[in-house]
């Protein structure tokens, strides 16, 4: 059997802590089975290097990444138009850090890279560059659309902590929109797309869903908001009703203690404080993003940018690292499914 | 020890019928609580002393008392101040309007002592809302009966966990209806409360950090519709313009963490899942209430009356010495020695 296709981290905003941490994970990873490939700037992978271009090489395809990969860190250059700034927001390198992720999911879709794993962007600097969308899941969402996919279509946005899953109904929605924005359909989408994806890409058999409510004590039976008794029950016997073991709704300050996290392998969570405040209370420094739903693997930190410490080597780099991991395992479940 | 460094704690013994007095002669049978604060309940000493027979505490003192200076705070003895109120052969587990006064006489009592600055918290056993109705008392439960009674129209919910403590600026109403309900006045009504209780409970200049409403506190405005800037951010300007030490808005999810792990004394949330959950989440007993912005903090025990156990000895304590320990933790020390 060919060795597996290597996966492809996109930089990211080159001016934040993304060329950092990759480079911390390519020294933390590089003797493993975990072989990726940059595509992004090489100069501002240097620049961020404490060796600087010494442990890099450059490859004309992804092909060469994993023979190379333990010598040195594999990057497809394409290269940026601007000098970066480390911690300055600049809409000049938005035109290709936009490219990079286009060229990314390209591979992935053709199966050259077995996934794609994103270091975090901005999301001003791209809006001024006229970038539409909220981030990279709806965006690698948009441009994997019209790709087959067997089972049912994302995005949807996953937050996994070392022992804590979380998928998200709305996103970055403003919270005065969540409750409009819920509705049976979604609720069920997302918890389909969930339980899709615990079974394809984590191996387990049955997975068991909990579902959050939007209002304290997940409502009260009515008397402290409606959506529960008007969206969220019926979705959830809705997802009961199409065969997926899911409860709820739950309160959500009660259903993330460790006896709670036992009794279930997802949560679905109406917004995203409600999952995002327990992950990172878990798990701050290794909690991963994952997007499911595509027909390609995607996975990335759960931080951003880090503008604020960019270019000075302190950033950490467990996240990056857990989610290049679980970007392999879940490429490696789907070739051997 | 110095006496002030052990804050006078009033224990209210709420409804008679229930398992109040079960629970505070058995918490205050745990010698080293005396170490910590001066217990003192606020009850029926009878009916204490029933209660220590039925528990099987045959070692423990009654001591009734009729004024703070007169009690004794040493372990073995626990000292009441005695309302004489319940009648000895009270049933246990029945609905009466005469402990229904009783629960709310202990409180009005303590509410006394509390503006008199002679005790440092109030900590109260379970009441029963349809026997304190009963008793003509007409409340929706202790802690609209304990602000009108301090005279004070706002109070606010706090809940703590080992390094992490939590005020809310609204509870109890759906999601909608609180974003709907945050002002700059109500925020900065709630930023000063928790400033209050921390600076009286001797945290000099309490590091605050204000939660945001909206993802990543609306990301300068790109994740919202302004929310933060026209609700909290001018309540957190006024606060620092006082020399007070708050940071805000913040994204909730990072703020928590940081507050975790030493960042900040104070966590101020929008809504009640953003400060419960945080508290929640690493499965520590949290169900102690504490209510702040009255003359002195007031915790309370996380269950009822427990009607169908009450007068058999089975409750148990633990809830109480919890909450105990928070209303400790959090007690003036501004309060006058007894």
């Amino acid at each position: 059997m060919a060795a597996p296709a290597p996966l492809a981290l996109t930089l990211g905003d080159p001016a934040g802590v993304g060329p950092e941490i990759i480079v911390k994970a390519w020294q933390a990873l590089r003797g493993g089975g975990e072989p990726f490939v940059v595509i992004g700037d090489f100069q501002a992978l240097a620049a961020a290097s404490p060796a600087g271009a010494s442990i890099l090489t450059r490859v004309g395809s992804v092909q060469e990444a994993g023979a190379l990969f333990a010598a040195a860190l594999p990057v497809l250059d394409m290269p940026l138009s601007a000098p970066v700034v480390a911690g300055k927001a600049s809409s000049a390198h938005a035109a290709m850090i936009v490219r990079w992720i286009e060229t990314a999911a390209g591979l992935a879709l053709s199966g050259a890279v077995s996934g794609v794993v994103t270091a975090p962007i901005a999301k001003a600097p791209l809006y001024e560059a006229g970038f539409g969308f909220p981030g990279h899941t709806e965006f690698l969402a948009e441009l994997t659309a019209l790709a087959p996919l067997n089972g049912a279509r994302g995005p949807v946005m996953m937050l996994a902590a070392a022992d804590l899953r979380t998928a998200l109904v709305t996103i970055h929605d403003p919270y005065v929109e969540v409750p409009a924005l819920l509705t049976v359909e979604r609720i069920v989408r997302t918890g389909e797309v969930t339980a899709q994806a615990l079974k394809r890409d984590f191996g387990i058999a049955a997975p068991r869903l909990a579902v959050t409510g939007l209002n304290p004590h997940a409502g009260e039976s009515g008397s402290i908001g409606r959506e529960e008794v008007d969206v969220i029950i019926p979705a959830v016997q809705a997802l009961r009703a199409r065969g997926i073991d899911a409860v709820g709704p739950k309160p959500a300050d009660t259903l993330f203690h460790p006896e709670a996290r036992a009794t279930y392998d997802a949560a679905i969570c109406m917004y995203h404080d409600q999952a995002l405040i327990p992950v990172k209370m878990l798990d701050f420094w290794g909690g991963v993003n994952l997007t499911l739903g595509l027909p390609i693997v995607r996975t990335s930190p759960d931080h951003g940018v880090g503008y604020d410490i960019a270019g000075r080597g302190v950033a950490r780099a467990e996240s990056m690292i857990a989610a290049i991991r679980m970007a392999s395992e879940i490429a490696q479940r789907r070739l051997a499914a | 020890m110095n006496s002030s460094d052990r804050p006078v704690i009033a224990i209210t013994m709420g409804d008679a019928a229930g398992v109040g007095p079960e629970i505070i002669v058995k918490a205050l049978a745990h010698a080293d609580l005396y170490d910590r604060c001066r217990p003192l309940v606020v009850g029926d000493a009878q009916r204490l002393r029933r209660a220590a027979q039925i528990c099987g505490l045959t070692q423990l003192r009654i001591n009734p008392v009729e004024q703070v200076e007169d009690a004794r705070f040493e372990p073995g003895v626990v000292d009441c101040i005695d309302l004489k109120l319940i009648p000895s052969d009270l049933p246990f587990g029945k609905i009466s309007a005469v402990a229904g006064d009783g629960a709310y006489q202990y409180i009005a009592k303590s509410v006394e002592l509390a503006m008199a600055g002679k005790v440092g918290a109030i900590c109260t056993a379970p009441l029963n809302k349809e026997a304190l109705h009963a008793g003509g008392h007409f409340y929706p439960g202790h802690t609209e009966m304990l602000a009108e009674l301090c005279g004070v129209p706002e109070v606010s919910m706090m809940l703590t966990a080992p390094n992490l403590r939590v005020v809310h600026v609204t509870v109890h109403i759906g999601l909608i209806d609180a974003i709907a309900r945050i002002e700059p006045g109500l925020v900065e009504r709630t930023i000063a409360r928790g400033h209050a209780t921390l600076v009286k409970a001797g945290i000099a200049n309490p590091r605050i950090g204000v939660c945001g409403i909206n993802p990543h506190a609306g990301e300068n405005g790109l994740f919202g519709h302004g929310e933060e800037e026209l609700k909290i951010i001018p309540a957190v300007e006024r606060c620092q313009a006082k020399g007070w030490n708050v940071e805000g808005p913040l994204p909730a999810d990072t703020l928590f963490f940081r507050a975790g792990r030493g960042d900040f004394d104070l966590v101020v949330a929008m809504y009640h899942d953003q400060g419960h959950g945080p508290v929640k989440v690493m499965g520590i007993e949290a169900g102690v209430n504490i209510t702040i912005g009255l003359p002195v903090v007031r915790t309370s025990v996380d269950h009822g009356t427990a009607f169908d156990i009450a007068g058999t000895g089975k409750a148990d304590e633990r809830s109480l010495l919890e909450a105990l320990r928070q209303g400790i933790a959090l007690a003036s020390r501004e309060h006058a020695p007894a």
